[in-house]
């Protein structure tokens, strides 16, 4: 089998093993310092599509920004121009220092934008298998259900026939009749058992299919314990573990002991108290009121 | 005209009524819109001068604290206006309430859809607390839902400030299934954990799609308690025994939650279990419980934009569970709510799927 190196010496599988056993070693034909990791098997037999192939791949790795990570079309475009343009350089070895610098100041400017994407793409098809999970999970229950519902049907023609059996035996009507309702009958179950089956399992798979899709859309946050901004002067004073409180002092004592048990706390009156006394002290006396006695 | 007609005249200007979509003993509400920036409002005008005792005491409760509170996860009340002796309260017009989406079988509810409920829950009443304001009805039919997906909490017709120490509050409140033991026992000085009781038991009608302890009498209620989570010991709940109404019930073993609740999360259950905590002080705060692992555990809350919804119905028979609370008091206060004439209530709707509105109007018959 040739297998393809990074720099397009190719060998063949024996030569590289026999070559590359102790290690790096420098390549026959042009004597850089090589590695067995750096020979890949060959897909393609054109040696320059498949080189082209390999550029590409390490391309798109980085340069994976997204239409809507541009302002216009205008700018996207361009974009794409610049890739094709490193991209052509990288395959035919046109100016191979020059074109290796432009990537890496795009790596260096571009380098949060690429994580993102990065996590946007598997994100995707982390998406894509759950999908493909739920659905390859419906069609082994779908499956199961029906090798159950199949099951059910023989049990139940075989009851019938019994049943008919045991009839013609005892009753005097007339046989051909007989046959022929219990004949109806069956038909009757067996087409209401496909129409019941065929409701309850298109209707979750789809369901569960929307749900998936929505996913994609607008994404789940984090959960964040409290999202309003009211204030509550929580910082304006400390609610200290008992105070003297004379009103509250036969409830405190709860001698029958029906206030703990029924969970009431005097501690939540004493901060509504305090709160409640705190809230007013940023707010100013009305002007222009005399001053009794003055 | 004086200066306050005029204001009055003025508001009741700024709100054009469209359709009735609702009438109880108390109230009939209407579906109407914001003149100048054509937003949809529900408007719910509370029948005045019929009754000897003035005005319904839901009512007051209601404007009272609604004024008090604005927060993303609790029903806005936009504005209060008057019309000859009609009092008029203009509420946020949200489209369908919790109740309807557990019923509704076509919906799948994933993991993440539940937490999210659960967390909007827990931050509407986290807020209602934090204003020393105790809800007393959580249910799933109080618990409305905006067309973009947000959960608010309604109706405080039962709501009331923390009461000061030593004064007595009512335990005929909150609807029976989501009502805790301490108030079943008669207790009447109680706390935020009420609510909370309440919240577990719609966490736990998330998942389980039908409700978790559906008693059929007061006593019942609380058998069916002791029977999911076991009678509780003087360990469990010191001090229980002396409440005012408390009878032995017999003894019931604890059944583990992993037993019902099969797929649930460990994180899950432990919250849960911390909602359903017979002690009262024991139970978990509102805060506790947003600081929970449980919140902050993969997978992350669903947007709301994203979670289930029953397809839109035709306009008229559009249900708005704001009108709940009035609709089915039957004037004998507060304490009608949590002791409904008709027992069964959710029950005869639940039997006959779609058919809620039916339900509803035979309700009102039997009041009249």
């Amino acid at each position: 089998m040739v297998i393809l190196s990074r720099h397009d010496h190719h060998r063949c599988e024996s030569c590289i093993d026999r070559l590359f056993t102790l290690g790096p070693a420098p390549c026959p034909v042009c004597n850089k310092i090589l590695r067995k990791l750096a020979f890949t098997p060959q897909t393609f037999e054109d040696l320059e599509v498949e080189k082209e192939v390999a550029v590409r791949r390490r391309i798109a790795k980085e340069f994976n920004k997204r239409m809507e990570d541009f302002p216009d079309l205008r700018s996207y475009n361009d974009y794409l121009e610049e890739v094709e343009d490193i991209t052509f350089n990288l395959i035919h070895d046109i100016e191979i220092p020059e074109t290796e610098a432009r990537i890496a100041a795009y790596r260096r400017e571009n380098a949060a934008l690429i994580e993102l994407n990065i996590q946007r793409e598997e994100q995707y098809n982390r998406l894509l298998k759950e999908q493909e999970d739920a659905e390859r999970q419906e069609r082994e229950h779908r499956a199961a259900e029906l090798r159950r519902l199949e099951e059910e049907e023989r049990e139940e023609r075989e009851k019938e026939r019994q049943e008919l059996i045991d009839k013609l035996e005892t009753s005097d009507k007339d046989a051909t009749r007989l046959v022929a309702k219990s004949r109806a009958d069956a038909l009757r179950r067996a087409s209401a058992r496909s129409t019941a089956a065929a409701n309850s399992f298109q209707s979750s798979s789809k369901l569960l299919r929307s749900r998936a899709a929505q996913n994609t859309i607008v994404p789940d946050a984090p959960h964040v314990p409290l999202q309003d901004d009211w204030y509550a002067y929580e910082d304006m004073y400390i609610l200290r573990d008992n105070y003297e409180d004379p009103a509250s002092e036969a409830v405190r004592r709860d001698r029958e002991g029906i206030m703990k048990a029924g969970g009431y706390r005097v501690e939540e009156a004493w901060e509504r108290a305090l709160r409640s006394a705190i809230a007013g002290l940023e707010i100013m006396p009305a002007e222009g009121i005399r001053t009794v006695g003055s | 005209m004086d200066a306050v007609e005029k204001a009055n005249a003025d508001r009741q200007k700024r709100w054009a009524k469209e359709q009735k979509i609702g009438e109880g003993t108390y109230a009939v509400v209407y579906r109407a819109r914001e003149i100048a920036t054509g937003r949809r409002v529900a408007i719910k005008k509370i029948k005045v001068g019929q009754f000897k005792d003035g005005l319904d005491m839901s009512a007051i409760r209601e404007v009272k604290y609604l004024r008090e509170l604005k927060h993303p996860n609790v029903i806005e009340l936009l504005d209060v206006f008057s019309s000859k002796t009609n009092l008029n309260l203009v509420l946020e017009f949200l489209d369908t309430d919790l109740e309807l989406v557990i019923k509704d079988r076509s919906l799948v509810f994933l993991p993440a859809d539940i937490k999210s409920w659960m967390a909007m829950t827990f931050r509407g009443l986290e807020f209602c607390h934090r204003n020393f304001i105790l809800h007393r009805d959580l249910k799933p039919n109080n618990l409305l839902i905006a067309s973009d997906g947000k959960l608010k909490i309604a109706d405080f017709g039962l709501a009331r400030d923390f009461a000061d120490p030593g004064y007595k509050m009512t335990c005929q409140v909150i609807t029976r299934w989501y009502r805790p033991p301490e108030l079943l026992f008669g207790c009447r000085y109680y706390s935020t954990a009420v609510d909370i009781w309440s919240v577990g038991c719609i966490f736990a009608e998330l998942m389980l799609r039908t409700p978790y302890l559906p008693g059929e009498s007061d006593m019942d209620q609380l058998k069916t308690i002791f029977r999911a989570l076991g009678t509780p010991t003087e360990d469990d709940w010191p001090g229980h025994t002396k409440l005012p109404d408390y009878v032995p019930l017999g003894q019931f073993p604890r059944t583990p939650l992993r037993d019902l609740f099969t797929a649930a999360s460990a994180d899950c259950l432990n919250l849960l279990s911390k909602c359903l905590i017979y002690e009262p002080r024991r139970r978990i705060s509102t805060k506790d419980a947003l600081n929970h692992p449980y919140f902050f555990a993969l997978p992350y809350p669903s947007h709301p934009s994203k979670l289930p919804k029953p397809a839109a119905k035709a306009n008229s028979s559009h249900p708005l569970d704001e009108v709940d609370g009035n609709v089915d008091l039957s004037g004998l206060g507060p304490g009608v709510k949590a002791n409904p004439p008709n027992k069964l209530k959710r029950k005869v709707s639940s039997d006959e799927l779609g058919s809620r509105s039916i339900a509803r109007r035979l309700d009102f018959t039997q009041h009249r």
